[in-house]
């Protein structure tokens, strides 16, 4: 059997499985089975948010280690469950690898247009803005900050950098400055209740519910760095949101 | 009737499409949409029920977390995408504004209030999922042990 090929497989599944959004845990043991299924008697595998290294030992005894950094990364669902189907099938099956290479380059299943997932970030403000006791025109104020938002998000990437720190102030800031001038313009009521409700889609709530489940799970290192993510996030809302609201009281 | 209705029903009704809002961000797609969805509701209506509390959040992200888990366990799919997006609209937005604006305004008392209080909430969110899905685990090994890379 060709180890190096099977080595550039599994940690190419545990980098997609990674990137997806999947935990450390996962990431791990589902690298860990698949070589197992295909004969390996202890390979090794270490995962952190951004990096995965495997390492076999082949029968004759020779070892190979490779490395993957991944870059940052969102929440993919689609493509984390069929990595997660697809590492069940190579287990029970065991196909020979190219097949295996072949169905681990046809993974990227389907996803949204760009206009749905837009309309994903306006509908969500939208209809959190009566739970946190909005009336209709704060609901359409809150639609259209979502939609502003999640425009920065898809389309602003290029002007606003890739620092997720500086992205998420400048969305807030975005947020809280459309919110004031729909309150002003007459078409919402209240700025605090339009702001929260459009600051719920840059809230670090994957983050945090990410960092306690590596916890749990015993892998501290990178539940405390997808903590520290989520302190941060926070902190970038704060800070962007306060800059937005005094932007617009200059006004 | 309509005191029901503009108490409970709507809310919950309003956490159902906006967690069905977010599965467009996160690429959720087929049941999984109403899955989150379901979840979200359910969570929303136990932490109304619950008094809006800290410890209404725990009861609410247990119930969350414990949903999620059986859907995971029915669908044979990962737990994540379920249990982040329907704990979402319980994640204290509401408190990181006003602990801004209190710090912006120099309210120091009420500023070190609200900060708790979103740290509280975000601990209960946190602890409450947790424990559901520890003990699931724990009162279904077999489930976990035979099906590869759950």
């Amino acid at each position: 059997m060709n180890y190096d090929k099977l080595l550039n497989i599994s940690v190419e599944l545990g980098c997609r499985l990674m990137s997806s959004g999947a935990e450390i845990y996962r990431v791990e043991e589902s690298v860990r089975r698949l070589l197992q299924a295909y004969g390996l008697d202890s390979p090794e595998v270490f995962a952190i948010p951004n990096c995965v290294i495997v390492s076999i030992a082949t029968p004759e005894g020779h070892p190979i280690t490779r490395m993957r950094r991944i870059a940052g990364h969102g929440t993919d669902i689609e493509l984390l469950e069929r990595c997660n189907d697809l590492c069940r099938r190579l287990c029970v099956q065991t196909p020979p690898l190219e097949e295996a290479q072949g169905l681990l380059d046809a993974l990227p299943g389907r996803s949204y247009a760009p206009w749905q997932v837009l309309l994903g970030y306006g509908i969500a403000p939208a209809f959190f803005s009566p739970l946190f006791g909005g009336g209709v025109g704060d609901t359409l104020s809150a639609l259209m900050g979502g939609l502003a938002v999640g425009f920065c998000l898809l389309y602003a990437g290029r002007f606003i950098g890739s620092n997720s720190f500086f992205r998420t102030a400048i969305c807030s800031a975005v947020a809280s400055l459309v919110s004031l001038m729909l309150v002003r313009l007459g078409l919402g009521r209240s700025v605090d209740t339009v702001t929260i409700s459009v600051l719920m889609v840059l809230v670090p709530g994957v983050a945090l519910t990410n960092a306690m489940r590596e916890i749990m799970a015993g892998d501290i290192i990178s539940g405390l760095s997808r903590a520290a993510d989520s302190i941060l996030t926070a902190a970038a809302i704060a800070i962007g949101t306060a800059v937005g609201l005094a932007i617009g009281g200059l006004f | 009737m309509l005191g029901i209705w503009s108490d409970y029903i709507l809310p919950c009704l309003c956490a159902f499409l906006a967690c069905v809002g977010f599965t467009l961000v996160f690429n959720i797609h087929g049941v999984g949409k109403l899955i989150c969805g379901v979840g979200g509701a359910l969570g929303w209506l136990i932490y109304l029920l619950g008094g809006s509390s800290i410890l209404a959040a725990f009861w609410a992200s247990a119930a969350i977390g414990l949903f999620s888990e059986i859907m995971a366990r029915l669908r044979r799919c990962p737990v994540t995408g379920y249990l982040l997006v329907a704990l979402l609209p319980l994640v204290p937005g509401g408190g990181i504004y006003y602990a801004m604006r209190y710090c912006v305004a120099g309210d120091t008392q009420r500023f070190l209030d609200t900060l708790l209080h979103t740290f509280g909430m975000a601990s209960a969110l946190a602890v409450g999922a947790m424990m559901t899905a520890s003990l699931f685990r724990a009162a279904y090994p077999h489930l976990h042990r035979s099906r590869p890379a759950r």
